[in-house]
């Protein structure tokens, strides 16, 4: 942790949507499922976890049910809704459009100029 | 994004604050639980990984609040706690909590009590459907030469200022009525006054109007049970003996019974049968605040209604129908209204015989939404200038708590300092401040609605007279509720606006370095200081308000009247017109005034026609033999119809000639005794008795004075005697509209009354005694309004005296607790203990004489206003603004009198201590 910091603030909310997007997951498996997917190259802050996680709920985006986890405990599953499936699709367009043009204007040379 | 899902999860986190809290633990639980488990197999201890999943995921209440405020709830929560601290504030300084919540409450509640009053009177409309379509027909006329001699009925202004009188000619009505193009119904209606109703045997005195076919279908207004007049009970005169009843005397008399309908009553003695019972919500056409209690078809009228002509529907001269219309909606209503003036015209010259330069009346109509809006000319006065006082006394209120908040948010700028250190914004120490304010006006808020509704009937209850049942109910609706919290907000917000202002403008810093600089800080002061100079002249306006409607009152119980009011009771008899068709009522009354006048304890008994100080008069053309003068304001004079004993009952001295004797009879020759001011009038001062005159009365039968007597004042105590000539009622044509008896007896009341009732019914078990009152207290009814102003303007006025006295204590203390330290250093330079107590008295008395000059000066730009309102003094009454002047500023002086002195004991060394 800690080199990841300066995360910007919709990443965590686009990675947790697409993470959820994947099947209904609890909190811990939301941060696993992003570590996993991501080789473990990114590790989410855990403080700034519940959080979002609230903040996509009170949003609508994702819901969250009480159930039953792997090994019989209670635990609290989120799941995408559809207005949270038009929100990553659109969050994942701009992220495409920006990463294109940083990435257009990383590989500049002198010549294009 | 879903607004459904913001507010679920808000609502959630709002109102089940605890079971949210609760999942959060255990998810953070599992949560925990599921790392430690990855820990442990990778090898750490059970301890180890415990420790570290706990540090990784942060602490557990920074994430409880991180996750509701992720639910928007941090506006919430900073609310409560806010509203938390403010309350724990309040509670700690319960003296200043009820002070404030106090002084509020009683603002509030003036103010609502007020708005209630005002509401009625000025904005509430007939409860008929669409009353904003209703129009009041009217007609102005040339007063000399107009063609309408005869009227009874009210005037009503228009919009632009011009009187119009109200009144219609029934067959007039009937040909407006045919005038139907832009309206879709043209009705009338008359309110008849005060009818014997006897219901079960029992009689009592009720209003009674008389209605137009379709008064119900054109006001839209459904009974409650049974049904309305309808076109076919207008008919045929008498064919149709119906009444629709009130609401409340179906309470009253029926119990809410169902089997009403169908009952027989009796009206002025004639049968009519109950058809149908109003909704309580409607007051009838004419008035807003008051409902007859008995409606009848306008054919009713020559049977149960008789007065003034055989048959008032077929008089082409008596104008008395007041008719309305509901215009359609979206026509033009001046081609409207001239058509109608058009018709006007044609149906006077088709009706009635004219002379040959008779003008023709002129037809215009006003807005019916409120009916004839008799309340609103008779009090929107008094309730501007009502309402005008509780608003000074609200901003009094308002300049003393802002007064108290400024001293307090000064000793607490400490406080703001180290909130401001640790990071709290401005506008977050703003809010709290204005949240403490708004708790406060909140809870003045409250306990003025509370007062409001204890006191909402209280002006109504003292403006109706002893003797009759209240008429006006004020409710308490929304709209009333809406105001009082408006005006909770608003004071809130103009109290608590400087205080949170100088609250947010602390520094950081130079509260928590305290002390040192506050040497001379004159400055410092500026808001307080003109808070009391503003507070001291709103005090000012309301003693000077207080004074002179106290004096305008004892000026009015000192008035002479020329007559003595001591030990006359009072009774009406209005006599059934149906049973005692003149001369029948005048042998009628002969006969009660010698029944009456053998009564052990009656030492003295009379009857009039007019009652004295009652505002009715009555009032005839008056013509000397010879002189036929044209002049305008010598031809009327005041008439009132007596007994035999009138004036020495009343104790009027007879300066010449003689009284009335019972020589005078109706057939005898017809005398009058007349007043001074008649004498004057129309005799130029000489001699008149044996003088012969004529009068509208009498019908240019030939009158002989024979005495003169003293003046006395007659419709009020503010009106000076007029020019009044009486004359015995034995040698009237009638006495059709009824009798008051005056009665001199030492008795009570209680004693004597029913010995009178007994003696009037053994001449008629069905003539009831109304409206059984003293003399004096018919003439304190008249000046019930003055009672009201004097009452509540006094109230007013104390407390502005308490609140300008806790103001400027409370300012004067605070300065001095500020500049102790000063006083300390000037104390230490030698200043002596006189010194210091006449800087601070100084400073006091300067403040105050600037507030008193300000305040004089308002109230008597502001005094002009109410010189209608007052009697015997004028508005810049010397005594009175003296008066207050003195008050206000021995108050002032008295208040600083304790700091003050205080300042002059200060022990240097404390003082320079002192932090």
């Amino acid at each position: 942790m800690g080199r990841q910091n300066d995360l910007l603030q919709g990443t965590l909310d686009m990675m947790v949507l697409k993470a959820v997007s994947l099947g209904p997951l609890h909190g811990y498996g939301v941060l696993q499922r992003i570590q996993q997917i991501s080789g473990d190259r990114l590790e989410i802050q855990q403080g700034s976890l519940y959080p979002a996680l609230y903040r996509l709920e009170h949003e609508g985006w994702i819901t969250g049910e009480w159930g039953q986890s792997e090994n019989n405990r209670k635990a609290k599953y989120y799941r995408l809704s559809a207005s949270g499936r038009r929100r990553l699709h659109a969050e994942t367009e701009k992220w495409n459009h920006m990463s294109d043009a940083i990435g257009a204007i990383l590989r500049a040379t002198p010549e294009e100029i | 994004m879903s607004l459904s899902s913001r507010f679920s999860t808000w609502w959630k986190a709002v109102t089940r604050a605890s079971q949210l809290d609760s999942e959060i633990e255990d998810e953070r639980a599992f949560h925990i639980e599921s790392r430690v488990e990855d820990l442990t197999r990778n090898g750490l201890s059970r301890k180890e990984a415990l420790r570290q999943a706990r540090v990784e995921l942060g602490g557990l209440s920074a994430q409880k609040e991180n996750c509701r405020s992720a639910w928007g709830t941090r506006a919430w929560d900073e609310l409560r706690s806010d509203l938390r601290y403010g309350c724990r504030m309040l509670i700690k300084n319960p003296g200043f909590a009820a002070i404030a919540i106090g002084s509020l409450a009683l603002g509030i509640g003036a103010n609502t009590i007020i708005f209630t009053l005002a509401k009625q009177v000025m904005l509430d409309r007939l409860n008929v459907e669409h009353p904003e379509q209703l129009r009041l027909f009217g007609w102005s006329q040339n007063e000399k030469s107009g063609a309408v001699q005869w009227e009874w009925g009210t005037d009503v202004a228009t919009p632009k200022g011009k009187m119009i009188d109200t009144s219609f000619s029934y067959p007039i009505y009937q040909q407006l009525k045919r005038q139907h193009q832009e309206m879709e119904d043209i009705f009338a209606f008359k309110n008849f006054g005060r009818t014997t109703v006897t219901i079960d045997g029992q009689s009592e005195i009720v209003e009674a109007e008389l209605v137009s076919g379709n008064y119900y279908k054109a006001l839209g207004v459904k009974p409650e049970l049974g049904r309305g007049i309808q076109d076919s009970d207008d008919g045929i005169v008498g064919s149709s003996p119906v009444a629709v009843i009130s609401d409340s005397l179906w309470s009253r008399r029926f119990g809410r019974s169902t089997s009403v309908i169908g009952k027989t009553l009796e009206l002025n003695l004639v049968p009519v049968t109950i058809v149908g019972v109003n909704p309580p919500s409607f007051t009838g056409a004419e008035s807003v605040q008051i409902s007859p209690d008995i409606f009848c078809p306008f054919s009713m009228q020559p049977i149960a209604f008789r007065r003034y002509a055989p048959s008032l529907l077929a008089s082409t001269t008596n104008w008395w129908v007041v008719v309305m219309g509901r215009i359609k909606p979206g026509a033009n209503e001046a081609a409207a209204s001239a058509s109608f003036d058009a018709a006007l015209s044609n149906a006077v010259k088709a009706t009635m015989t004219l002379t040959k330069d008779a003008t023709m009346p002129r037809f215009d109509w006003v807005d019916g939404s409120r009916g004839l809006n008799e309340m609103r000319r008779q009090f929107a006065k008094p309730i501007y200038v009502l309402l005008a006082l509780t608003g000074f006394v609200l901003l009094l209120a308002c300049a003393n708590l802002a007064n108290l908040l400024l001293a307090r948010s000064s000793a607490r700028q400490r406080e703001m300092s180290v909130r401001l250190a640790l990071g709290a914004g401005r506008g977050r120490i703003l809010r709290q401040m204005l949240t403490e304010s708004l708790l406060l006006s909140a809870m003045g808020g409250i306990g003025g609605l509370f007062l409001g509704y204890l006191g909402h009937n209280l002006i109504p209850n003292l403006l109706s007279s002893s003797w009759e049942a209240t008429k006006i109910v004020n409710h308490l609706d929304w709209q009333i509720f809406g105001y009082t919290t408006a005006i909770s907000v608003l004071t809130g917000l103009l109290f608590g606006m400087a205080p949170a202002w100088q609250a947010a403008g602390t520094q950081a810093s130079s509260a928590m370095k305290e002390t040192a600089q506050n040497v001379t800080q004159r400055r410092r002061g500026f808001a307080g200081k003109t808070l009391v100079v503003l507070q001291i002249s709103l005090s000012v306006i309301l003693v000077v308000g207080a004074g002179l409607f106290t004096r305008t009152l004892s000026n009015l119980s000192k008035a002479p009247l020329g007559f003595n009011p001591a030990n006359i009771l009072l009774f009406d008899i209005q006599q059934p017109n149906t049973r005692y068709p003149a001369p029948k009522d005048i042998e009628l009354h002969r006969e009660l005034e010698e029944k009456l006048s053998q009564i052990p304890g009656v030492d003295s008994l009379t009857l009039s026609q007019a009652t004295l100080i009652s505002g009715a008069r009555w009032m005839y053309d008056f013509t000397p033999a010879g002189q036929s003068t044209k002049d305008a304001d010598k031809v009327s004079a005041n008439f009132n119809a007596v007994g035999a004993h009138f004036f020495s009952t009343f104790g009027i001295p007879v300066l010449a000639g003689r009284s009335f004797t019972s020589s005078d009879t109706s057939t005898s020759k017809k005398v009058a005794i007349v007043n001074q001011q008649l004498v004057k009038k129309f005799f130029s001062g000489a001699n008149p008795i044996g003088k012969i005159f004529t009068s509208s009365l009498s019908h240019s039968v030939p009158t002989e004075i024979v005495g003169v007597v003293a003046d006395t004042k007659y419709t009020s105590v503010r009106q000076d005697p007029p020019a009044t000539f009486y004359e015995p009622y034995i040698q009237l044509d009638n006495l059709e509209s009824g009798v008051t008896y005056e009665v001199h007896t030492h008795m009570k009341a209680a004693a004597i009354v029913p010995m009178l009732r007994n003696a009037i019914q053994s001449v008629d078990k069905n003539l009831p005694l109304m409206d059984i009152r003293t003399q004096q207290e018919q003439i304190d009814d008249t000046t019930s309004q003055e009672r009201i102003f004097a009452a509540l303007t006094g109230g007013f006025g104390v407390l502005a005296v308490v609140l300008a006295c806790i103001g400027i204590y409370g300012i004067m203390a605070y300065t001095v607790s500020r500049r102790t330290n000063e006083i300390g250093i000037r104390m230490a330079l030698g200043a002596q203990a006189g010194q210091v107590l006449r800087m601070i008295l100084g400073e006091a008395s300067w403040l105050t004489i600037v507030g008193v000059l300000a305040g004089l000066g308002i109230a008597a730009a502001m005094g002009r206003l109410i010189t209608s309102m007052l009697f015997g003094l004028t508005f810049w009454d010397p005594l009175t603004l003296a008066t207050a002047a003195l008050l206000l500023v021995s108050v002032a002086l008295g208040a600083s009198w304790i700091p003050a002195r205080r300042a002059a004991h200060v022990d240097p060394i404390k003082a320079l201590r002192h932090e």
